[in-house]
């Protein structure tokens, strides 16, 4: 059996003493778990206080605000993609909560959970004793980073599947805080190192993820991955096939941060997600077929669309 | 800060209250403080689906859920998956099909395709894949399980 | 041996024991109801718990551990390092080269040093990471080159100079030179095989307990609990009665529960020491360093052919790497190279291998053991002299087909052979004439076939006694009870038993209950490995039944004045007196008659083979054959493989039980499309595991396998228990060369290397 660490654990009945125990540091929301649990059974964090979301029902369901999509954080991932609205209104949503993990990780998982997902790495995600062999990385308990020893910062790859459509749909995320409600597009709030992908989020709890009503043209959303359930993306695609002949992809598992292309016409989309792409050695799969890959799946992401 | 909480829930129908570490998974709440083993330790990080239950009637997995968040839930575990005993159809199904080689995954099994089929009782062959993809069983091959299930799913026509 | 022909028939008339028909197995509705009992499902009185610290370098000197960090935290117990135990044991007797915890130098990256009692887990392994070990590091041995350097350390100080090799063997059979001299096409190839581990779900588990008489019993999910049992009396130093070894039920073990594991020593280790009970269950990480699965095996492999498509010699060489301890290593080396002289009938033969030590977890038995690698590299270099010949691969293999009662160059004899049949209705189910060659571009269809074993002629340790023991209770209850040191891991065993003791006394397999896997109550047999226990303990089984059901009946003779051989057993009642005797009655009058009721069996394989050492690895009794079609799509942009539908044709002797024998069937073929796709237990060039999870080390999902075909097929072995053969290894030896064979149909690359990533699949397109 692998225990947990020891951790405090807070469930609060309001926003108020839920921003009051958020300012603690060290603190962590468990917003459905599915990636933190198993990190702090690795040992990946050194916190004290969970924090839980589950007598907060504001913070769960799906409703429609001036024909904008509003979905509490703390709604799983398998009631978004029930949800009756969003399927047709923003499928790609839909689909892109479909291919997390498995059908049971979807019941237990959020949407909110998924946008704050942590940025993954195979010197990363790996219990302590193993973390202990390499003398740990540069995101945790290390000073190198083994994907590229000689590299900038820490690598670790965004691999938040719903991420991707998101961007496109241009969803804006509602963070709360002791110093207020405070709203940022999702495309502003990544950062470009592995360690700090959530740029100056980490002391506000997100909310809400409010997706505006869906562009004109359509989006898709696609996976890469070795099996048919449980893996994270070797690459996330979405992209957006604009009515007046234009288009534009985000693709994500690449690195830190997702990358978002657009081209005048839609056919040049593939080409310029494929320079635009730099993947990392944090996934098991070579870095030269994945970057074949994102011109693949961008064009069949378009063929879909 | 709590270190330990006190927790109310149901499991199978009997309602329990237990003080608990805060970092009590629920599977070792079932297994340690209730002596439920039929749920399995696989992997434990939410991989493998042998600890799968029911949370109000939701598939999780027990290794990665805290007990501490299923305050007022009913927990349902391979031990209540009939009300009052008998087998469910799907584990006779399961039986007769051989669908069980080791056992494990077993328990983590029924309770996923319980969930499955009291939702649908009748689900298509995607339905009934999206549902078993959440849980690894290394003997079978799935085509027995496969074979009870769509029997259950689809009762008369051939597997 | 039994052969009772005419029984099929009987017992499907009669709703008999054979054949399955969904009726489940004995311990079915234990394991679906949850109440089947594994070792950590345990809890003793008393009870505490054992942690390991494991190695962070692949080869390096211990200088010093201090514990005394760890001694003093609340709720630590015992700390127990190498020294405390310092015996060497190991899988095979010429090969002792294990301790429970590393003694002196670390071999490999997860290799455990210290072990932790305490009394909680999580107590435990805080403890484990407060010990200070301080070591120096080694040059570490990470490849087969580095192994046959002679510029490198050794692991081992007494491994065979001069290099880390563990067992080299040559043997030559007939005039290879000549043979290919003869030929119209001689053609030799490379072939690497990757390394692969089981991932039982069941994480290796034991439970030791004190008792108060200085004896212990061990409850350990093994599949080789008379091994097991050897081996803890001896490393604890106690004898081998003062020890009882119990086998619960097991999460599987597909050859990864062979060994003995720091689990079983540490465990029996620490309750003697603490004198109270000591659980230690592995996490899933740690299953990856226990490992004992497939070696990572290069070949290369040369063989003549006729323009008619006959096989006229073989040379084949195998290099093997094994990791840092031997496990079972010793018999791989030899099952590399013994089963390439059949299916097809080969009289020249040349063969050698090296099985070398390296700083990676260690090697061993997975389902297949030694054959898998082998068997792949031959199947698709069958096909590929096929095409250099226009010849049929079908027909090909048919023409070299060995017949019944066929010795093998290397001194294989075999009773029983169906595979022509298993070929005929795999091609015929497949459609495989129709679509070989002739499917749109990026599909393909392949054949492979192959050979396995029903357990080995010779137990690990020289001796002559049973390799099987069976005993049976049974009184005026009713009820019979089979007690057989058996360990079965899932694959039906108790079941099997079941139905031989069932079908003998005409009863129904749920009147009789199996005592399995407890080294005090049950007679001794081998272990589950080699796929020998339907076939051994199955023949032992009958012979306990028969003995029984003689008693039973000269007791009936007697009282209704009758010839013995008029009674027939059948339908819960004895037959052929002047009216049918119900069971109980005539387990009644039997009890009446002889006293106590109870009679028992054994197996030993007959020395079979005119040209058979005491010593050589892999004669069996009998030998199972499989024929398997494999039917794949590549997306040829991306290379991802996707395998369509597999066709698998076992020739298994006899159907016991139709959904058992299919189930296990269905089982290779799943293992072996994971390793034909996606599995490969991988490491950094420094031997750091890079995937040691379900996450990461991808066994195949719902989705990823494909539908499989089983087709059973009867060949009514002489020797086997109602005719019946091996089910559960054998077929997995052709799934990934039929694979393979099939992938060149779709894209025109033979891809020598799998698991076929697309990476690896892309690339060979794109070389093209």
């Amino acid at each position: 059996m692998l225990p947990f660490p020891k951790f405090s654990y807070e469930a609060p009945g309001t926003l108020d003493e839920l921003f009051t125990l958020a300012s603690v540091s060290g603190s962590r929301i468990v917003a459905g778990g599915t990636d933190l649990l198993p990190s702090l059974k690795h040992r990946l964090f050194q916190d004290t206080l969970l924090i839980s979301l589950r007598r907060l029902r504001e913070l769960r369901g799906v409703t429609i605000e001036g024909g904008a999509l509003v979905i509490g954080a703390n709604t799983t991932l398998r009631d978004v993609a029930r949800d009756d609205r969003v399927a047709a209104g923003w499928p790609a949503l839909r689909d892109a909560c479909r291919t997390i993990a498995t059908s049971t990780i979807q019941a237990m998982g959020t949407l909110g959970g998924n946008v704050m997902l942590d940025t993954r790495c195979l010197y990363y995600n790996q219990p302590d004793g193993w973390r202990a062999s390499i003398g740990g990385c540069l995101k945790a308990d290390g000073s190198v980073c083994h994907v590229a020893p000689n590299g900038a910062g820490c690598y670790a790859a965004h691999s938040a599947d719903t991420v991707p459509a998101l961007w496109l749909y241009g969803a804006i995320l509602r963070f709360g805080s002791e110093r207020g409600i405070r709203e940022v597009a999702l495309a502003d709030l990544y950062g470009t190192d592995g360690r700090t992908w959530l740029g100056n989020a980490r002391d506000e709890v997100l909310l809400a993820i409010v997706v505006p009503k869906a562009p004109a043209g359509s989006v898709v959303h696609r996976k890469l991955r070795a099996r048919g359930a449980i893996d994270y993306g070797m690459l996330l695609t979405a992209v957006h096939r604009r009515p007046d002949g234009s288009g534009a992809a985000v693709v994500s598992a690449l690195g830190p941060r997702p990358v978002f292309v657009e081209a005048e016409r839609v056919e040049d989309l593939a080409a310029a997600a494929h320079k635009a792409a730099t993947p990392m050695r944090t996934h098991a799969y070579g870095v030269g077929w994945r970057k074949h890959m994102v011109r693949v799946e961008v064009e069949r992401a378009l063929a879909g669309s | 800060m709590p270190t330990e909480i006190t927790l109310r829930l149901q499991i199978n129908g009997e309602q329990v209250r237990r003080i608990i570490p805060a970092n009590r998974s629920l599977l070792d709440f079932i297994r340690e403080d209730l002596r439920l083993t039929g749920s399995k330790h696989g992997c434990d990080v939410g991989d493998c689906g042998a600890c799968t239950v029911l949370v109000d009637g939701a598939p999780q997995l027990a290794c990665i859920t805290l007990a501490a968040e299923c305050e007022g839930a009913a927990i349902r575990t391979i031990e209540g998956v009939t009300d009052g005993g008998g087998l469910h159809p799907i584990q006779e199904a399961l039986h007769r099909h051989v669908g069980a080689q080791c056992g494990y995954c077993t328990p983590g099994i029924v309770m996923a395709m319980t969930s499955l089929l009291e939702a649908d009782p009748h689900p298509s062959d995607s339905a009934i894949n999206e549902a078993l993809g959440s849980n690894i069983c290394r003997c079978t091959g799935y085509t027995k399980i496969l074979a009870a299930v769509r029997e259950v799913a689809r009762p008369g026509s051939p597997s | 041996m039994t052969d009772d022909r005419d029984f099929h028939v009987r017992a499907v008339a009669e709703g008999g024991v054979l054949g399955g028909g969904g009726r489940g197995k004995v311990d079915g509705l234990a394991k679906i109801t949850g109440r089947s009992v594994f070792v950590d499902d345990l809890v003793l009185p008393r009870m505490v718990y054992a942690k390991v610290l494991r190695s962070p370098h692949a080869h390096a000197k211990i200088l010093s551990i201090d514990a005394s960090e760890a001694l003093a935290m609340p709720g630590v117990l015992k700390v127990m390092t190498g020294e405390d135990c310092t015996a060497r044991y190991g899988a095979i007797p010429v090969a002792q080269d294990e301790t429970a915890l590393a003694l002196g130098k670390v071999r490999y990256i997860g290799e455990p040093v210290v072990c932790v009692a305490a009394v909680d887990e999580e107590t435990a392994r805080d403890a484990c990471r407060r010990v200070r070990v301080v070591y120096e590091p080694l040059d570490a041995i990470l490849s087969i080159d580095d192994a046959l350097s002679a510029d490198k350390p050794f692991i081992h100080e007494w491994a065979r100079k001069p290099s880390n090799i563990l067992r080299k063997v040559d043997q030559e059979y007939g005039d290879v030179d000549a043979a290919f001299a003869a030929s119209d096409l001689v053609l030799e190839g490379t072939y690497d095989y990757p390394g692969s581990t089981h991932v039982p779900l069941e994480t290796h588990a034991a439970l030791a307990v004190p008792h108060a008489d200085g004896r212990l019993t061990l409850w350990s999910s093994t599949q080789n609990p008379h091994y097991m049992h050897r081996t803890i009396a001896r490393v604890l130093g106690m004898r081998p009665g003062d020890v009882r070894v119990i086998k619960p039920d097991i999460g599987a073990g597909y050859g990864g529960k062979c060994d003995t594991f720091c689990t079983d020593v540490c465990s029996a280790w620490l309750a003697r020491a603490l004198d109270r009970p000591v659980k230690f269950v592995f996490e899933r990480e740690e299953v990856f360093y226990a490992h004992r699965g497939r070696h990572r095996t290069k070949m290369w492999l040369k063989m003549g052919m006729t323009k008619e498509g006959r096989v006229t010699g073989i040379d084949f060489k195998a290099w093997a790497e094994g990791g840092a301890y031997a496990s079972y290593g010793v018999v791989t080396s030899f099952y590399l190279g013994v089963f390439m002289t059949m299916p097809y009938k080969v009289e020249n033969y040349r063969f050698q291998s090296h099985r070398v030590y390296t700083n990676h977890p260690p090697c061993g038995p997975k389902r297949g053991h030694g054959a898998i690698q082998p068997r792949f590299a031959l199947e698709l270099h069958l096909d590929r002299m096929c095409e250099a010949l226009g010849l049929d691969p079908v027909q090909v293999r048919l023409d070299n087909l060995i017949e019944a009662g066929h010795e093998t160059v290397n001194g294989l004899l075999v009773p029983s052979i169906a595979l022509s049949e298993c070929i005929e209705r795999v091609v015929q189910a497949s459609d495989y004439r129709a679509k070989k060659g002739s499917l749109p571009p990026g599909r393909g269809i392949g054949l492979a076939c192959s050979a396995y074993m029903c357990g080995a002629l010779h137990a690990v340790y020289d001796n002559d006694l049973p390799h099987s023991g069976v005993q049976l209770k049974c009184d005026r209850s009713g009820r019979v009870t089979i007690f057989s040191g058996t360990a079965d891991c899932g694959q039906g065993s108790n079941h099997m038993l079941a139905v031989f003791v069932a079908e003998r006394l005409g009863i129904d397999p749920t009147d009789c209950t199996v005592v399995e896997a407890d080294t005090d109550l049950t007679p001794v047999d081998l272990g589950s490995y080699s796929s020998r226990v339907t076939f051994m303990a199955g023949n032992a089984a009958l012979q306990a039944a028969d003995r029984l059901r003689s008693q039973i009946a000269s007791a009936l003779a007697a009282k209704f004045k009758v010839p013995v051989e008029s009674l027939v057993f059948a339908g819960r009642e004895v037959r052929g007196a002047w009216r049918p005797i119900p069971w109980l009655e005539a387990v009644d009058i039997a009890e009446g008659h002889h006293g106590t009721l109870g009679s028992v069996g054994s197996y030993k394989p007959p020395k079979i083979g005119s040209r058979l050492k005491r010593t050589s690895v892999g004669p069996s009794p009998a030998y199972s054959f499989t024929a398997q079609v494999a039917e794949v799509t590549v997306d040829q942009v991306s290379g991802v493989v996707t395998v369509d539908k597999m066709w698998a044709a076992h020739d298994l002797g006899r159907v016991l039980h139709r959904e058992i024998a299919e189930g296990q069937i269905e089982g290779c073929v799943y293992m072996g499309v994971g390793e034909a796709l996606l599995e490969e237990q991988a490491y950094r060039k420094d031997g750091v595991h890079m995937t040691p999870s379900i996450l990461e080390y991808r066994i195949p999902t719902v989705y990823d396998t494909p539908e499989i075909q089983v087709l059973l097929v009867e060949s009514h072995d002489p020797g086997g228990p109602f005719g019946a053969k091996e089910a559960g290894e054998g077929p997995q030896l052709s799934t990934v060369p039929a694979i393979g064979n099939a992938l060149h149909d779709a894209i025109g690359r033979w891809l020598t290397n799998p698991p076929y990533t697309p990476e690896k699949v892309w690339k060979a397109i794109k070389g093209r």
